[in-house]
């Protein structure tokens, strides 16, 4: 990118996505969670390590709040001071939320957080700076910073634990940002196979990590404006608009379980979440 | 400031020349990497391997008994991760956290790579042929009653094998042993249904009444039982399922249900009357059985309120079929068989029968079907060890020095043995007491059979294969151990065989037919089984026990005496942790626990009431003290435990086995009593008492959920709404 | 006191100076034009002139990967003794030999059999950079039919007259960007445009060709296609 394109394009990069003469087309990734069916389990968050060669940082760090998943489980309880959690616990997977007005994409001093074409909040790890000024920013806490060098100085992958690195995925070193890339390396391969067959990617054809491996289908993933794709179908069945900060449907009780998370701060979030149901019969 | 010195002008030349320089050396493109690596192509590849491109082979998981089939991506000849195989009827497509951790096993730096002789406190590294050569000496004139053959559950060619090695000896000294196993569930369930594990099928019921079974989490079948989860959440006629849980200390399924009971510890089976009474539908023998279980006595002994018992039979009453389930938190007493036997009573009397409990095929090759592993066999083999009766010990796929309770002296009995051999992937503390040690392939790098013991659709073996070239040359496969050792006592049998791959080939091909092979030839059948992962049966279909009486069942008054030992201690047993073969994997140390999110350590869960009472805050290193022994661990407030109890996870507190294993934790198998079921032999996991005292040392707790504890501060982050208030007709 | 602060500073501009040319002293020296790269003393060379344009032997033939992955590949030992083993007129020649030894093992025993040449990478990218050829191949000789070795040339030079590959482009990241800021047809066979191609990579509006209507558009200026 030289200067002369940034200075260009800078009006563009930094305006809420999409705009009316650049369209999500033919993809935006999108992203919905049932909180009813997920069990909390954690698989999504292992195999995101996994995927994505995410370090594991050890007790001392994690202490001090360092740790790396891109994905987690974040547990609540009821607090109206019930004796005991009689109706379970809360579950909610929280990742990056590839928001089209990402409060990390305006901040970033060396513009090394973009957003992407088909919706995704990009990362480069090699334009980073390490100013952390993006994880600021982030009203969900979903963006992670490389304060060591795991890969060498850490030795967090001794001997042959190297080789079941993911070669899509950089090993990130230290002093730069990460965060979820709603698997991109795997996006990329999809359109890949797509762009060399003529078409676009099908719904189903590409998942994430996550989603692949959760135990009861909690996610799903797909290309919202794609009409045939499950989560299009997920968005539009619970009225569920990514351009908007509050939902005409919530002006009334509309029973309809989707809502973003602090969707009032107008980042317009990419993942939609379907409220968790308590049965009151019993 | 300042007047004659350094001004504006001379700092901005400074800057200026600085500037200019580091411009000019940014000049050009510094990055391509002229010639310096060395880039190594391929000698002779097959056709199919194109660099760039992932091959992919089915296989199938070896990190709990559950069977999952798996499929492995592997680039340039390594395998990288793990997903599910699309077509299993397990667990279809889908993989669990410990599922991936498979990868960490295989490429686990502290894995054993060469055969190890003990030498004092050293190990010293010999041949396989001298260890082979070893092992003959030491059995020479050894008779089947003095030796003994521990393992974990096995299943497959690989028990086969065993069974062969035994018999050669005549030999029946063979001690399946699992540290964690539903074992009390299993003879209630041949007792009350005819079988010892019929098909529960939670995506056909409407009402879920689970009894501490953790089926989400750590439960026979986790993935497979969550898929079925998702559907019976999505409905039966649209009614979305009503899951309930009833249990001392909330497991992952209790976090997921829509009413938490937390029953004191050890009356489930008085619930579980207490219910059928309620019901009011029960006749005969049943009737008579629970006419003493009214409202008011069960909720004074269970300490759940009349009301809720009502809320609960209603329902069970109103949205049929529903299905219940005894689980750890029920047998884990003396008298578990007792209130496993009232539980199951609850599916006769709700109708249950062949609607949610199921009949369920076994395979047709019972030489094949899994040996299940419980604690009796360990009590059994234990006894022989402190009586010194055995003068060979083999041990494989069990850590019983980290796993048998405390109170049976384990490494003490193990030390009167003459010579001990442990077939193992790491030094762990079993392995560190033996005089041999010999180094596994991984499960990924290995090849077998499998059959897992719930079937969840049909009867199936799982085959695993390599996923790649073996990572160290002087590790071998359990079954390529066996052959070896096969050959020493019976060689003309087995010298046909090359290797373990050889045997398994051709025991497949020899039963080509009945596995589905007929019309096809060896080599197509061999490699489509391969391709496939799963070879699918038809096997006998067991018979569901229709009716069941109500004789013998006698629950205990629940007892509450122990003045010296005040509190249930509850081990619970984490969905990544288990029984802590896995310790030693660092994605599961650093996968928070779902409930505590704890990471890398053990905790002591305790209801924030007793906690109060005991001025205990998050943090205090607690001692906690059963007749046993005691250990010590951090405090975490947790409201979803009865006040009468605390639990410390199983799994943490290894001294040996690895880097990520070893000092982290406390083992809660050190410290349990000697109590087993009275009808089973089973060890009763929660009938260990202990007391608490706090230490006056206090850490911080590492964790997950932040210093706010799981607070939503008034936002809207993760709410539920009603069923009243939601309508889910138009869901996708 | 302030003399000798202005001194102290104008010490560690210079050391800055200075320090900025130090750290990149393992580098060749700079040229302005970067185009050309250094000599990388391979194995044994191998003659491209020969192979690529005296039997003109397309690209792929050895280079086999570059259609169906992100990574071109080096050809696999097997390919080159598959001819060589049968051309008797070359051999004894010193580098066919060479060759051999790597195949069947050297005589002294340093080199084991079957064991694959290890060239030096010549185009080598930094790894923060993922380049797929299997794109650029379909684009420019699939779907445009531009001849092999021409579209090769565009990023590798001119092989066929280079005996041991050398790099003669800079193929930095504004080089690369140049090219795809030129406008490509986007239809697919036939004429038809191929879903909204045009919008698949780039900020910028695709373009209509007044004459004949061919859509065209740039390459994509998505950070994170390359920049994974």
């Amino acid at each position: 990118m030289s200067v002369n394109n940034l200075l260009e394009n800078w009006a563009q990069f930094r305006h809420f996505h999409p705009v009316d003469d650049k369209p999500h087309d033919p993809y935006k990734w999108a992203m919905s969670i049932d909180l009813d069916a997920c069990t909390g389990c954690n698989a999504c968050s292992v195999a995101c390590y996994a995927e994505n060669n995410l370090p594991v940082v050890g007790k001392e760090k994690y202490q001090h709040g360092q740790s790396m998943h891109w994905m987690r489980i974040e547990r609540y309880w009821d607090e109206d001071g019930r004796e005991f959690p009689d109706q379970g616990a809360q579950f909610l997977p929280m990742m990056c939320q590839q928001c089209e007005a990402a409060p990390c994409e305006t901040v970033c001093p060396v513009a090394a957080t973009n957003h992407t074409a088909d919706g995704l909040n990009s990362q480069i790890y090699n334009r980073c700076i390490g100013s952390r000024y993006c994880s600021a920013n982030c009203p969900f806490k979903v963006r992670y910073f490389n304060w060591y060098d795991y890969p060498t100085t850490d030795n967090v992958w001794p001997a042959e634990m190297t080789q079941q690195l993911n070669p899509d995925v950089t090993v990130r070193g230290k002093g730069v940002m990460e965060k979820c890339t709603f698997c991109v390396q795997r996006l990329s391969a999809a359109k890949v196979t797509a762009k060399n067959e003529g078409r676009i990617v099908k719904d189903g054809e590409v998942q994430t990590a996550c989603q692949q491996s959760c135990p009861t289908g909690a996610i799903s993933f797909g290309n919202l404006v794609d009409p045939e794709s499950r989560v299009h179908k997920q968005w539009q069945t619970q009225q569920v608009e990514l351009d908007k900060d509050k939902q005409d449907k919530d002006e009334e009780d509309s029973g309809l379980r989707g809502y973003r998370i602090l969707e009032e701060l107008r980042a317009y979030p990419s993942v939609m979440y379907l409220e968790r149901v308590r049965e009151s019969a019993v | 400031m300042i007047d004659s010195g350094f001004d504006r002008r001379d700092f901005l030349k400074v800057l200026g020349w600085s500037g200019a320089a580091v411009a000019l050396s940014g000049c050009g493109n510094t990055s391509i990497e002229d010639g310096r690596e060395t880039v190594v192509s391929y000698s002779e590849p097959a056709d199919y391997v194109i660099p760039g491109i992932g091959v992919y082979y089915n296989s199938t998981c070896a990190q709990c008994d559950a069977g999952c089939n798996i499929n492995g991506r592997v680039r340039e000849g390594r395998v990288l991760k793990l997903e599910g195989n699309p077509d299993s009827t397990i667990n279809r497509g889908k993989i669990c956290g410990l599922g991936q951790a498979g990868v960490q096993h295989h490429y686990n730096p502290d894995r054993l790579r060469e055969p190890l002789l003990r030498k004092g406190d050293q190990g010293e590294t010999i041949s396989w042929e001298k260890a082979y050569g070893l092992i003959a000496e030491k059995l020479k004139g050894v008779d089947g009653e003095e030796m003994a053959f521990l393992t974990g559950g096995m299943s497959g060619h690989l028990k086969v094998l065993l069974g062969n090695y035994l018999a050669s000896f005549g030999c029946k000294n063979h001690f399946v042993y699992e540290a964690v196993s539903p074992a009390v569930v299993r003879a209630a369930n041949k007792k009350s249904y005819g079988m010892a594990m019929p098909r529960f099928s939670i995506n056909k019921a409407k009402v879920v009444l689970s009894f501490g079974a953790d089926f989400l989490g750590s439960w026979i079948s986790p993935v497979h039982f969550s898929q079925q989860y998702a559907q019976f959440r999505k409905g039966v006629d649209g009614q979305r399922g009503v899951l309930i849980q009833v249990e001392s200390k909330m497991t992952l399924t209790g976090a997921n249900a829509d009413r938490w009971l937390a029953i004191r510890p050890g009356t489930e089976g008085v619930l579980a009357l207490g219910i059928i009474n309620a019901l009011g539908t029960a006749t005969g023998e049943i009737a008579a059985a629970v006419k003493d279980y009214d409202r008011a006595r069960v909720s004074a002994e269970t300490g759940i309120a009349p009301g809720q018992i009502d809320k609960v039979a209603a329902l069970l009453k109103l949205r049929s079929p529903s299905l219940v389930l005894a689980g750890s938190a029920a047998e884990g007493y003396a008298h578990g068989s007792q209130n496993a036997a009232a539980i199951n009573l609850l599916n006769h009397v709700l109708g249950n029968m062949g609607k949610t409990v199921e009949v369920s095929e076994t395979i047709p090759f019972p030489q094949m079907a899994p040996s299940l592993g419980n604690t009796a066999a360990l009590k059994s083999l234990n006894d022989g060890l402190s009586a010194g009766k055995y003068k060979v010990l083999f041990s494989y796929a069990a850590n019983p020095v980290f796993t048998a309770p405390g109170a049976l002296k384990f490494k003490e009995g193990m030390a009167k043995a003459g010579f001990k051999v442990a077939f193992a992937h790491y030094l762990d503390e079993t392995a560190m007491q033996a005089d041999l040690v010999l180094p596994l392939d991984s499960a990924l790098e290995d090849w077998g059979t499998q059959v897992p013991e719930y079937l969840a659709t049909c009867a199936q073996i799982n085959v695993q294969q390599p996923l790649m070239e073996k990572l160290h040359a002087n590790t071998r496969g359990m079954g390529d151990i066996l052959l070896a050792l096969l050959k020493q006592r019976r060689a003309d049998e087995y010298k046909g065989y090359e290797d373990y791959y050889a045997y398994l080939r051709d025991a497949l091909l020899k039963n080509k037919s009945a596995l589905g092979g007929g019309k096809i030839d060896d080599d197509t059948f061999w490699n489509e089984t391969l391709t496939k992962g799963i070879i699918k049966l038809e096997g006998p279909v067991g018979s569901l026990a229709t009716k069941v009486g109500a004789a013998g069942l006698k629950l205990p008054v629940s007892d509450d005496g122990d003045d010296q030992y005040p509190l249930h201690l509850i081990p619970s047993v984490t969905a990544s942790l288990r029984d802590g073969r896995h310790a030693n994997q660092p994605w599961l140390q650093e996968s928070p626990d779902p409930l505590t999110t704890i990471v890398w350590d053990s905790w002591v869960e305790i209801h924030p009431k007793k906690a109060a009472e005991l001025h205990i805050v998050e943090g205090d290193i607690i001692e906690i003290a059963s007749r046993t022994g005691t250990i010590k661990a951090q405090a975490y407030l947790f409201p979803g435990i009865h006040p009468d109890a605390v639990s410390v996870p199983l799994g943490r507190g290894h001294d040996a086995m690895g880097r990520y294993a070893k000092g982290f934790g406390v083992n809660p198998f050190q410290i349990m009593d000697a109590v087993f079921d009275k009808e089973t032999g089973e060890l009763a996991m929660h009938e260990t008492r202990v007391k608490i005292t706090k230490t006056g040392q206090r850490v911080i707790v590492v964790k997950d959920e932040g210093a706010a504890g799981g607070k939503q501060m008034g936002k809207k982050i993760a709410v539920r709404l009603s069923t009243d208030d939601v309508d889910l007709s138009e869901e996708v | 006191m302030h003399r000798s602060l202005r001194f102290f500073v104008l010490m560690m501009g210079l050391f800055l100076v200075a320090s900025s040319y130090a750290t990149d002293a393992s580098q060749a020296a700079l040229t302005t034009d970067d185009s050309l790269g250094p000599l990388v003393e391979q194995p044994f060379e191998f003659p491209h002139n020969r192979h690529a344009n005296d039997m003109q032997i397309d690209c792929m033939y050895c280079h086999t990967y570059a259609r169906r992955s992100a990574v071109a590949g080096i050809p696999p030992l097997q390919k080159c003794i598959g001819c060589h083993q049968s051309i008797d007129s070359v051999r004894e020649t010193p580098r066919i030999k060479k060759l051999f030894e790597y195949w069947e093992g050297s005589e002294d025993g340093k080199i084991a059999a079957r064991t694959p040449v290890p060239w030096k990478k010549v185009h080598d990218l930094p790894d923060f950079v993922r380049f797929n050829h299997e794109r650029h191949i379909k684009r420019f000789i699939e779907q445009q039919n531009r001849p092999t070795q021409e579209a090769c040339g565009y990023c590798h030079g001119d092989v066929k007259d280079m005996t041991v590959a050398r790099r003669s482009k800079p193929l930095s990241m504004g080089w690369c960007a140049s090219c795809h800021e030129k406008d490509h047809p986007v239809t697919g066979e036939g004429g038809v445009a191929v879903g909204n191609q045009a919008y698949w990579y780039s900020f910028q509006k695709p373009v209509v060709e007044a004459a004949g209507g061919a859509v065209k558009a740039k390459g994509p200026n998505d950070c994170w296609q390359c920049h994974k």
